[in-house]
């Protein structure tokens, strides 16, 4: 297993287009993926479940990921995060 | 006696026309009993109704013109990914097996649960994503009920001109419907400014007013209504002169749409004569679609982040494939490819507390050609691809972010070993494609002089550059309100770069959001800007700009501001700006 911290530093936060971007990316892995800000953690596969984490811009999110592709996967989503979910600047 | 409406202001426009009340799709839930060896049977019943309605969505997402309508279809998809959400998915069919109700009820139950869980979010939007939830459920209700329709609106006129259609609410995929349809305006009882409607109605250019209280009842079928998207108003009865009014307004709006429309073909050259280059914005395909069909000059900012956030890095042929593809659509004209923009730190090593840190502040840390220049297998990579696709068109390479005058030598130094690499692979390139820099760091746009005897064009990113200059995020509410672009020393900055890139003959872009808002054209204009790149759906207001302004007069009246800024204390630069045209 491993995990990862990270900040929300798009605009908008985790609103529904760059939560189904995430879920999208999540789910191309094998692995499973936890997403958690504070005390709450969300399958990071579930689309509702990453909606009601609610994470505006600033939030810091911890993401673990465990299988065989849990490298990938944790660079892919750390990646789609750190660029603001290819939204404008 | 006129009656007028009021609801959420969410896409403007002007509307004179007959309502049409869409039947309301409310459906009755009823519960029943199933027996235990029919469980199998109502789950197969659940499982079918949900491919039914995956399927009706995935066919919308396909029909919607992407070129007008790309956030319709990532909203469908939304959508898509809800159906399958264990949340719904797996625990209705673990509801219907443990206490043996029907499909529809376990439905209703989960929804229940999970709206109550969205209510009780703190965040107004997501709170507002329980009718995302609400309308997944109901279509998938709407499928497994015998009666219910197998189309939506299968009752709405296939022609809408001149109709709108008030509902008690309606999906992104109703709407998306409704607009193939050609539907006039909408008018709802349900939703608010930040429903997935609002957002769609605005991006398709419906005009719509949201959450009109009893909507359905007052507004009478076949009835003659007024509805102001931009009011957020919907007048019923409307009186002769309300409707004289309005019938101005709707003329206006419309000669100004055709003005637009005309300018397709035209050139951009100003009132005096200047001739201006205008350039589109693009990534997908869609956009690129877009480009051609507002006329653009040409690709002035290709994206290629995309490529990038698909799992692992694309491979040269991978990349190689789509430049070809946008070079092909270009038909001649040019293609700024910008290299890798991204800001991650692609380390893979678990991260320790000391690089945590530095992470933290991602606009300031290792990203755009800083990345690049660290991971040069991938830089490489991708410039390869980049030389590739230059012998197939014209081709210029543009790179984020330049600080400094060794990044330009080390990238250049790149780009001469993947010559190297092609030449021993035979594969042709442009030998002279062009490299250009982004100015978007302050200290580099106070050292053009330097940087730019390096480089064979600049592109000035304005979004950070601004946010730079000012250290203030616009994104930040707090401090939104500092980031002016009529702050004088952003406008001496801007006025710095273009002079001297002009002295220098290096030809330079501008490419932030700036160049795409038509209440600055005059001023980029003013201070000696000569070839814009925006966003394509802004391209025909700002050549209509372009072609109505004195370029010589504004510079005049900027050159007067310049040397005293707080001289003109009752008029904004640009009132001035645009004072200095109806004088000359």
């Amino acid at each position: 297993m491993i995990s990862r911290n990270v900040f929300v530093i798009n605009q908008l936060g985790l609103h529904a287009r760059a939560a189904t971007r995430l879920v999208n990316c999540a789910s191309d892995f094998d692995s499973e993926i936890i997403i958690k800000k504070g005390p709450r953690e969300v399958n990071g596969k579930s689309i509702m479940g990453v909606l009601t984490l609610a994470a505006a811009t600033g939030t810091e999110l911890t993401i673990e990921a465990e299988g065989a592709d849990e490298k990938q996967a944790i660079d892919a989503m750390i990646q789609l995060i750190n660029n603001r979910f290819g939204e404008d600047q | 006696m006129s009656l007028t409406l009021s609801g959420h202001a969410v896409a403007p426009g002007v509307v004179i026309g007959q309502v049409h009340l869409a039947e309301s799709n409310e459906l009755e839930i009823g519960e029943y009993r199933i027996n235990q060896e029919d469980v199998d049977k109502e789950i197969n019943r659940y499982r079918n109704a949900v491919g039914a309605a995956r399927e009706q969505l995935l066919e919308l997402a396909d029909r919607i013109d992407l070129a007008v309508a790309a956030p319709a279809a990532e909203i469908i998809q939304s959508h898509v990914l809800m159906m399958g959400d264990s949340m719904i998915r797996q625990s209705t069919e673990d509801h219907i097996r443990d206490q043996l109700c029907n499909a529809e009820w376990a439905l209703q139950t989960q929804l229940e649960k999970i709206l109550s869980e969205f209510r009780s979010m703190d965040d107004e939007y997501i709170r507002t994503r329980g009718e995302d939830v609400t309308q997944v459920v109901r279509l998938i209700q709407s499928k497994l009920s015998a009666e219910a329709a197998t189309t939506p609106f299968e009752n709405i006129p296939d022609r809408l001109a001149e109709t709108l259609v008030v509902a008690y609410d309606l999906t992104p995929g109703e709407l998306a419907l409704l607009h193939e349809r050609g539907v006039a305006g909408i008018v709802t009882e349900h939703g608010g400014p930040h429903s997935h409607t609002a957002i769609l109605a605005s991006s398709l250019g419906i005009p719509a007013v949201l959450g009109v209280h009893g909507a359905r009842s007052q507004l009478q079928e076949d009835s003659v209504v007024i509805l102001d998207g931009g009011l957020g108003v919907v007048i019923a009865d409307p009186d002769e002169a309300t409707l004289e009014h309005y019938h101005e307004v709707r003329l206006d709006a419309e000669r100004y749409r055709r003005s637009l429309a005309s300018l397709r073909e035209r050139r951009a050259d100003s009132l005096d004569g200047v001739e201006v280059s205008l350039q589109a914005n693009a990534e997908r395909r869609a956009e690129l679609l877009q480009s051609i069909t507002s006329g653009a000059d040409g690709i002035g900012l290709y994206r290629t982040e995309f490529l990038y956030l698909q799992g692992a890095p694309p491979d040269e042929e991978t990349q190689l494939a789509e430049y070809l593809s946008a070079l092909d659509m270009l038909d001649g004209k040019p293609l700024t490819i910008r290299t890798l923009d991204l800001g991650a730190d692609k380390s893979t090593d678990a991260l320790d507390f000391s690089q945590l840190r530095r992470s933290v502040n991602p606009a300031l840390g290792l990203r755009a050609v800083r990345l690049c220049l660290r991971d040069t297998a991938l830089f490489k990579t991708q410039l390869r691809a980049i030389l590739r696709a230059s012998s197939s068109g014209l081709v210029r390479c543009l790179i984020p972010m330049i600080t400094s005058v060794q990044e330009i030598r080390l990238v250049r130094k790149l780009i001469e070993e993947s010559k190297i690499e092609l030449d021993e692979r035979r594969q042709p390139y442009d030998k002279d494609m062009k490299l250009g820099g982004m100015i978007e760091v302050p200290a580099a746009a106070l050292a053009i002089d330097e940087l730019g005897r390096e480089l064979d064009f600049i592109s000035v990113g304005t979004n950070d550059l601004l946010q730079y200059a000012l250290a203030a995020d616009r994104g930040d509410e707090q401090v939104a309100h500092l980031y002016d672009l009529e702050h004088p020393g952003i406008v001496r900055l801007l006025r710095y770069i273009l002079r001297e890139a002009e002295r220098l003959e290096l030809p330079a872009t501008v490419c932030g959001e700036v160049a795409g808002d038509p209440r600055y054209t005059r001023m980029l204009l003013a201070l000696g800007l000569r070839q814009f790149s925006m966003h394509p759906a802004r391209l025909l207001e700002v050549k209509k700009v372009v072609r109505e302004t004195r370029v010589d007069a504004a510079t005049d009246a900027m050159k007067v501001w310049l040397k005293n800024p707080s001289a003109a204390k009752d008029c904004s630069l640009l009132e001035l700006l645009d004072r200095s045209q109806a004088s000359s």
